[in-house]
């Protein structure tokens, strides 16, 4: 499946994409509901493992750490 | 502590799946015509990729037995009462979603960039990579500003790429436009990401022309999942409830 020239993401085995894909969309899609509602997305760990949200997390969690710094 | 994760929200109190996340209790929480599906949770909640899953699987379990609106994963409440004011403020729009999703799925079509440098030509062309310096001996304020009008044309190129692939896929495909939920460039490496909504008994079937439609993609290799739940399709339809629309 990999090869020369192969971006990270494409390089990945199928199965693999369908479920970051999917972590995309059961973070980022659905009905949001209002009231005394927190999102929680905790750590690292789950965050990294979405396709279209990992560069936003990853970007966000480096704010943080400048911030903490 | 006690808590609830919301999963998912069906009319009435249809059967649901046994229990809830890590083996914890399920319930149903009724807010007139309809009714909030979450886990009773006690204890640490830090939620992890397995949760993410398990969350899916359950709410697909729930889909399977009525229709139903996937609630965001990650979303607590805190008590019973907060989780029912919660689904009663929206529950006209939430009604009127669910019977506008019925029995429908989703179907994922993802193209990811081959080379995901943003600055060289997808398709395997000549244009400067990443780090050349097509201005070797001016100047280096001009060369940097020459290198970063190079790095923007060439993004420029890879989102008219994408938008083009997207008409041919979607050409192909033949679904209507309500029915479609559309990226291009969400991120470095992803060209295109359509979510496409149709009904379940043509689910498999949709899925099988999507895989055809991308399979042979310059510059692109395509990745069709689901079906899943309409994960993409909640809030519109649920807006489009309040309007009327169609």
């Amino acid at each position: 499946m990999s090869g020369p020239g192969l971006g990270p993401l494409a390089a990945l085995p199928d199965e693999e994409l369908t479920v970051l894909d999917l972590v995309d969309r059961l973070l980022n899609r659905g009905v949001v509901l209002t009231g005394e509602v927190t999102i929680s997305v905790a750590g690292v760990d789950l965050i990294y493992l979405g396709l279209n949200v990992v560069f936003a997390a990853v970007e966000t969690l480096a704010q943080k750490e400048a911030r903490g710094r | 502590m006690r808590r609830y994760l919301a999963h998912a929200i069906t009319r009435g109190g249809s059967a649901g799946p046994a229990e809830g996340l890590r083996g914890q209790p399920l319930r149903h929480i009724s807010a007139g015509e309809v009714g909030l599906w979450a886990t009773e949770w006690q204890g640490d909640a830090t939620l992890a990729r397995s949760d993410a899953l398990a969350h899916h699987d359950l709410v697909a379990a729930i889909c399977e037995r009525a229709p139903c609106l996937p609630v965001r994963f990650g979303t607590w409440l805190a008590t019973e009462d907060v989780a029912r004011r919660s689904v009663a403020e929206g529950q006209a729009r939430f009604a009127a979603a669910v019977d506008r999703l019925g029995e429908r799925q989703e179907i994922a079509v993802t193209l990811l960039w081959r080379d995901a440098s943003a600055d060289r030509d997808p398709t395997g062309g000549d244009a400067p990579a990443r780090g050349a310096d097509p201005t070797a001996g001016t100047g280096p304020g001009r060369a940097f500003l020459d290198r970063k009008r190079t790095a923007h044309t060439a993004i420029d190129d890879r989102t008219a790429m994408a938008e083009a692939l997207a008409t041919r896929v979607r050409a192909e495909l033949v679904v209507e436009p309500s029915d479609v939920r559309q990226e291009t460039c969400p991120s470095a490496e992803v060209a295109l990401s359509l979510s496409l909504l149709v009904r379940k008994d043509g689910a498999g079937a949709l899925r099988a022309r999507a895989a055809m439609a991308v399979a042979d993609l310059p510059g692109v290799r395509g990745v069709v999942s689901g079906p899943w739940p309409p994960y993409s399709f909640t809030e519109d339809l649920a807006q489009a409830g309040v309007s009327g629309g169609s």
